[in-house]
């Protein structure tokens, strides 16, 4: 009698504990598909985000060129602007703080940021792109450029 | 002949000395057959001796700047001062794949030499598995693709010079490295794990012959992710040190499966349960490994890591699906003859407590992964490009980590099948004070919120158990052995490595999570733009600007700006122009404390006449002591990796009660 209720207690706690277990797996997996489309920030070209009108307010990333003679920096206001153009759509990026140093006329870059109602875009961050980075020493010394 | 031949001959040497060892070590597996078993072993050495060979000679080809060569042409330049050339064997992926196999030559012979005497039908077949694994890379590192002495003609005068960012900091040269014996390390255990499925055994002999290399190989891949952290800390200028980058998720997701398969090993050791279990685990740390290795190599994600991108991603693509296939084919396939004998225990005892802290780590790896290759997913389903941003993984993995830290306070305190009311009172009274204290401080420190306080609160919890459980350690051997204090404290250390060791991690991990939580949330922020003279106020810190001044080097030019500190010490913070980066890259000036760490760096100046600049200042509370946690957790590390005292000696702690860390030999002998 006594060790037949062992067991079955036994078993009972070894139900409980492959239920707890199963319970936490499944809150952290409700919690991470949860997050993950609220955090999934989209990168557009100006072009694309046009066509698809991106909410006012919703956190983007841009990527385009910064346009030649486009780049304003006013180092008493920390007052930055620029303009991305992909050639097709321009856009008037405002941002607070001293340019990045990554961030040139004629280069490529990637902000991210809002879009404000105006249709300006107000940037919170400028994301380097590596492979943009890189230019050959002279021509003549090039080393063959590798593509993907 | 230049080294250029020499490494390129070396390779394609070792590639046929690699094959005949799988042959050899096969067969001798299955025939016992002591012979082959040497040929295999001197191939192993041999094929060993040529990859260093051939690493050498990339080494002396970038100290030499043989521009002939095209990996020396794209990451070396005249100017490379010479500890940034002999480093940049790993600042490209040719050079990296050639430090891979180098490593991993490496690993098949120490198992060809150390282990195939004591335990030859295991040991033997794992050897083949790992010539298999070394043929692969030799394969890959003859190919155009990714073959690293492959020559341009004709040779440019100059090279393009290493990326700038891999030759701002000496760190570059420890943590690349690390990061790399770790991941390749992890192969000794999986190749064990697939040779025990092979030959069809249900015991753990696998788990106890590699016990070792699994711990060594854990510690090398978390104090090299720690050493990336610090170097991105010193570096980027964000003052940050952890984006959930892919690149650094890449190295974590094998860490966290590591770090679940140390510990259910344990269960398995004690217990006899979750057989399977450990096998998935080990096969799936080492899959996450190689799936790190594609990520960070084939430029399918957009980081800041993903240097080079190359045609080799889809080799590496097949090879982590052959591992996947094969080995989980494999753990299918033997599934029946791996029956639990044994079977948990209650709620609160040291099993379940394992239990619950693989389904986190696991859960943990899994949430990394689905955030890590969900954009990929998505854009190849519906071409739109995005990426996941830090809230998810902050979200999802910060209250797995606080729940981690709970459990690794009353874990090693609770029994192995069940604890009595007494023993929890015993066990917890100490500790839960303390955590009360810990809480306590972290809100006289300014903290708010649940999460940073509940850090302090556990960490203080997990510090005191260890404490308590040393202190109890020492006293017993005072009594039993009339020790001193201090002799009795080695001896634990000594004789018990593994547990005491393990507490030694545990303590570095919870000084790692303080660091954390306090630089994150108390970290203070401030920029200006200043004049030479004036001065901007942060955190009761007055920093003041001096002035801007010119270095001109040869391999870069920088703009230097110096401040003055309030109590009277120096920084300086620079830009630098190298010829091969279009703009200009940040090296922030830190003065690192116990208490905190002042991190500036010149966000913009006036290149006319250095009249003024934009300085941005941080004080982030804490940072050092991630560091200082990641040393400790490679200390404990070590302390547990290293042999346990004699049989004797082991056979009076049984007494003590503290069975645990059984030596390799005497487990293998039976």
């Amino acid at each position: 009698m006594v060790p037949a209720r062992r067991t079955s207690s036994r078993a009972g706690e070894r139900r409980l504990l492959v239920i707890t277990a199963l319970t936490i797996a499944v809150a952290i997996g409700y919690v991470a598909l949860q997050n993950l489309q609220s955090s999934a920030i989209y990168y557009y070209t100006p072009t694309e985000a046009k066509q698809r009108q991106i909410a006012p307010g919703s956190t983007t990333r841009l990527g385009a060129q910064v346009e030649g003679g486009s780049l304003r920096y006013d180092p008493t206001e920390r007052d930055l602007r620029f303009i991305l153009t992909d050639g097709v759509t321009r856009v008037l990026v405002i941002g607070r703080g001293a340019p990045p140093a990554l961030l040139r006329e004629g280069a490529g870059a990637v902000v991210e940021g809002v879009f404000a109602s105006d249709g300006s875009f107000r940037a919170t961050g400028v994301i380097a792109k590596h492979d943009e980075v890189y230019v050959p020493p002279s021509p003549s010394a090039t080393p063959a450029h590798r593509t993907p | 002949m230049t080294w250029g031949d020499v490494g390129a001959g070396a390779l394609r040497a070792a590639l046929p000395l690699a094959l005949w060892g799988i042959v050899s070590a096969a067969y001798a597996a299955r025939e016992r057959d002591v012979r082959l078993l040497g040929s295999a072993r001197w191939s192993a050495l041999a094929a060993f001796a040529l990859v260093l060979l051939a690493a050498v000679s990339m080494a002396a080809a970038l100290l030499g700047h043989d521009m002939s060569i095209r990996y020396v042409a794209e990451n070396n330049a005249r100017a490379t001062p010479a500890y940034f050339s002999a480093i940049s064997l790993w600042a490209a992926l040719e050079g990296s794949i050639l430090l891979w196999t180098t490593i991993l030559a490496g690993a098949v012979t120490y198992v060809a030499w150390r282990s195939t005497r004591s335990l030859p039908r295991l040991a033997t077949t794992a050897l083949a598995i790992l010539f298999a694994m070394l043929s692969f890379f030799l394969a890959l590192v003859v190919t155009p693709a990714a073959d690293p002495f492959v020559r341009i003609d004709p040779a440019p005068l100059d090279g393009r010079g290493p990326n700038p960012l891999l030759q701002d900091h000496w760190l570059m040269g420890l943590h690349p490295p690390l990061v790399y014996l770790g991941y390749v390390l992890f192969s000794i255990p999986f190749a064990y794990a697939v040779a025990s499925l092979i030959l069809g055994e249900s015991g753990d002999r696998w788990i106890v012959a590699t016990r070792r290399s699994a711990l060594v190989a854990w510690a090398l891949l978390g104090v090299g992710i720690v050493a990336g952290a610090w170097w991105s800390y010193a570096v980027l200028g964000w003052g940050g040190y952890w984006a959930w980058d892919p690149v650094e998720n890449a190295a974590i997701m094998p860490w966290l499966a590591a770090t679940a398969y140390l510990h259910s090993v344990m269960v398995e050791e004690k217990r006899r349960m979750l057989r399977s279990w450990n096998l998935a685990l080990v096969i799936g740390a080492f899959s996450l490994t190689i799936l790190g290795t594609f990520l960070t190599r084939s430029g399918v994600v957009n980081s800041v890591h993903s240097f080079t991108q190359s045609a080799i991603g889809p080799l590496l693509l097949g090879y982590l699906a052959a591992v996947l296939a094969f080995s989980f084919g494999l753990l299918l396939w033997r599934l029946p003859r791996l029956a639990e004998t044994g079977q948990i225990g209650a709620p609160l005892s040291r099993e379940a407590i394992f239990l619950f802290q693989n389904v986190l780590f696991v859960a943990a790896t899994a949430a990394v992964l689905l955030g890590t290759l969900y954009p990929l997913a998505v854009e190849a389903i519906s071409g739109d490009q995005l990426s996941i941003g830090s809230p998810y993984f902050d979200r999802v993995e910060v209250p797995i980590a606080l729940a981690l830290l709970f459990l690794m306070g009353i874990g090693p305190q609770l029994p192995w099948h069940g604890a009595s009311r007494a023993t929890l009172e015993r066990q917890f009274a100490g500790p839960v004070a303390t955590a009360g204290a810990g809480a306590a401080v972290a809100l006289l420190l300014g903290l708010r919120g649940a999460a940073p306080v509940l850090v302090w609160a556990l960490a203080a919890f997990v510090v005191a158990t260890v404490v308590q459980e040393m202190w109890r350690g020492v006293r017993a051997r005072r009594m039993l052995h009339g020790e001193s204090p201090a002799t009795a404290f080695a001896s634990l250390f000594r004789r018990s490595g593994r547990r005491y060791g393990g507490y030694v991690v545990h303590v570095g991990i919870a000084v790692i999570a303080v660091a954390i939580a306090m630089s994150q949330a108390l970290s203070v922020r401030a920029e200006a733009t200043l004049a030479p003279g004036s001065s901007m106020e942060v955190a009761g810190r007055t920093v003041t600007f001096l002035g801007l001044r010119d270095v001109a080097e040869a391999r870069r030019q920088q703009v230097v700006a110096d401040l003055r500190l309030s109590d009277g010490g120096e920084l300086s913070t620079a830009l630098s122009f190298y010829p091969n980066a279009t703009s200009a890259i940040g090296s922030p000036g830190i003065r690192s404390t116990a208490g905190d760490d002042l991190y500036a760096i010149l966000a913009a100046y006036d290149a006319r006449g250095h009249a003024w600049a934009t300085i941005q200042v941080r004080v982030i509370p804490l940072v050092s002591w991630l560091w200082i946690g990641g040393l400790i957790v490679g200390i404990g590390a070590l302390i547990a990796a290293l042999p346990a005292a004699k049989a004797s000696e082991r056979r009076r702690a049984v007494v003590l009660g503290t069975p645990r860390g059984a030596p390799v030999p005497a487990a293998e002998a039976k």
